[in-house]
């Protein structure tokens, strides 16, 4: 890893140096930050009538550490995943949703009080306007 | 020995390069890499980006798109694709609200059911909708009730879109007058129902089991409702809910169920969870209220299917993310819509609101449809400067320059606003 940054510093530096121009910033390069994303394969028809697109994709936002964190991650995610709970803008009271979840969705059929009691901490330890990091 | 020196001096350099790259303006965002990613959620104050903050991720039969949820599914369109009056397939939003959503539709199997109070219930295949029936063709724009709700202050919970949950597309299918008439219905109806193929896993009563909307017979809206197997040409594609998906023009998207299998005629309004609880707003001309006036338990809320989609508009070029330069004429681009009735007039003030010019307006679509805007701008200030834009419809609505607050966190139409920087071209 270090190795690589050596030699980007190297190529930046060429860059910089050898620009002919006053001004002119030329030739810099940086390791790419992001993955690279295949093409997908020409589809393969299913049988004469049937229309499929294969499996979806989970692309699951990672959650805070902390206290709880496997609770939310295997009880949270029985309807939807945990990205819906990274996705919030920083709540100041988890209180309102963890209801709706338990009572109004009807997660209570899947979630005892005393973990929802421990979820409910979790999320204000980590996702209030003060708590929230990433 | 050796290793160690370069080592130090290039960590120098290092810091010399860092230097470099920091002092450039930045990249275009419809570049492959951002030279900064922007953070990874806002608030508690308004997102000010013009898309939600997610990242891209790619899905079936889809373009790389904004990630809003992974399961159920939501993806956000990114700003670049509004630069055409249609928006691709293969770049249109996808909102779900449960997650089993179908993998795989065999059409020798799958049949359209009308049931209820018809005269003779009917079951329809992928074939019979095609052959049967008179194909009908409109443009017409989809928005999600919740598109821009991180723009909401203070802040509502719900998907935290940025403006891309909407698009426009060429929709053909069978009316769904003609399936009712084919169908019979009975006195007594009411509404009409619409299940899809999606289902949660939560309990059946309630809404984490079932997605299902309703619309009032007596609504005008059901004369131009369509039942559309082709999007811009195209078979749907399957998260955009092949085989069939309804089109309600001029509402947003909560009724415009995909995958549609189900049409029922009710005799008692419609009580499940999404008609009833969920898609509410208050019941003011623009469906405004006050946090303080909610939490009092004072507002009355009707289903957000009363209202058609305010008028709005939207800046996409320029972007901000580049610099326009002193002298040289700046294309202000973009597309405006109103759920009222046809776009009539869009302005452009490039001086944050103060002072207002017309627009060229784009090809006319149809009243349901993106219209495109285009004005010329030629900046002489070098520095920053505020774009702003406004839409009028046929009906006299034109966008206010304020924003709604309600707890759903719909009906966003405030004009919007675009940063950018002028260059000196000296
Ligand atoms: C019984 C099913 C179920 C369970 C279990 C569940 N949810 Fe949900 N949740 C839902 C449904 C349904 C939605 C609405 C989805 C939509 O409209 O896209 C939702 C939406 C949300 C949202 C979006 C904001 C909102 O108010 O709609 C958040 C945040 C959320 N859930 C958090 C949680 C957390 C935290 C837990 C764990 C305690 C949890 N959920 C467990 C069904 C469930």
């Amino acid at each position: 890893m270090k190795k690589r940054w050596l030699i980007v510093a190297g190529l930046t530096l060429l860059g910089g140096v050898l620009a002919e121009v006053p001004g002119v910033v030329a030739g810099n390069w940086a390791q790419g930050p992001l993955g690279l994303i295949l093409q997908p394969a020409p589809a393969t028809p299913g049988g004469g009538t049937v229309y499929k697109v294969g499996a979806y994709p989970l692309y699951t936002a990672e959650l805070a550490d902390g206290e709880g964190k496997e609770l939310v991650m295997s009880y949270c995610s029985i309807c939807h995943s945990v990205t819906y709970i990274t996705m919030q803008p920083p709540l100041a009271n988890w209180k309102p949703t963890m209801d709706k979840m338990l009572k109004t969705y009807g997660g209570e059929k899947f979630i005892p009080p005393d973990v929802a009691e421990k979820i409910l901490a979790y999320l204000q330890a980590h996702y209030t306007p003060e708590t929230r990091k990433e | 020995m050796k290793g160690k020196v370069d080592r130090r001096k290039l960590l120098k350099l290092l810091g010399a390069g860092g230097f470099l790259l920091a002092s450039r303006p930045a990249l275009a965002q419809t570049s492959a890499q951002a030279e900064e990613a922007l953070p990874s959620f806002t608030g508690p104050q308004a997102n000010p980006y013009w898309n939600g903050v997610h990242p891209y991720a790619v899905y079936p039969q889809k373009l790389p798109l904004l990630r809003m949820t992974d399961r159920p599914v939501q993806l956000e369109t990114p700003r670049h694709y509004f630069r055409t009056p249609f928006t691709p397939n293969e770049a249109f939003y996808v909102r779900y609200h449960l997650d089993e959503i179908p993998n795989e539709i065999d059409l020798s199997q799958w049949r359209l059911k009308l049931e209820g109070n018809f005269e003779r219930p009917v079951e329809l295949s992928f074939e019979d909708l095609i052959r049967k029936f008179k194909p009908v063709s409109i443009a017409a724009v989809n928005q999600c009730s919740g598109n821009s709700r991180s723009r909401f202050q203070p802040r509502v919970s719900g998907g935290q879109w940025g403006n891309g949950a909407m698009g426009n597309a060429l929709w053909t299918g069978v009316r769904l007058k003609d399936l009712l008439d084919y169908a019979g219905v009975k006195p007594g109806t009411v509404q009409i129902q619409f299940e899809g193929l999606d289902r949660g896993k939560g309990p059946e009563n309630l809404g984490s089991g079932r997605f299902i909307k309703s619309l009032d017979l007596d609504d005008p809206v059901i004369e131009e409702t369509i039942l559309a197997y082709l999007m811009n040409g195209e078979p749907l594609p399957m998260l955009n809910g092949f085989p069939v998906r309804l089109v309600v023009p001029g509402k947003f998207a909560t009724y415009w169920l995909k995958h549609v299998t189900w049409i029922r005629a009710l005799t008692e309004p419609d009580k499940n969870f999404w008609m009833a609880t969920a898609y509410k707003v208050p019941d003011t001309p623009n469906g405004s209220t006050t946090p303080e006036a909610f939490a009092s338990g004072q507002v009355k809320t009707v289903p957000i299917g009363h209202f058609n989609m305010p008028v709005r508009s939207f800046i996409i070029d320029p972007d901000g993310s580049y610099p326009l330069v002193a002298g040289l004429p700046a294309k202000i681009r973009g597309i405006a819509f109103s759920g009222h009735g046809k776009v009539v007039k869009v302005e452009v003030s490039t001086d944050n609101g103060q002072t207002w010019r017309p627009a060229l307006l784009g090809p006319d679509y149809g009243k349901y449809s993106f219209r495109t805007f285009e004005y010329t701008w030629r900046p002489t200030e070098p520095g920053k400067h505020v774009l702003a834009v406004r839409a009028t419809d046929e009906k006299g609505n034109v966008q206010p320059d304020s924003g709604v607050w309600n707890p759903g966190g719909y009906l966003w139409n405030k004009i919007e606003r675009q940063e950018v920087v002028v260059l000196a071209a000296k």
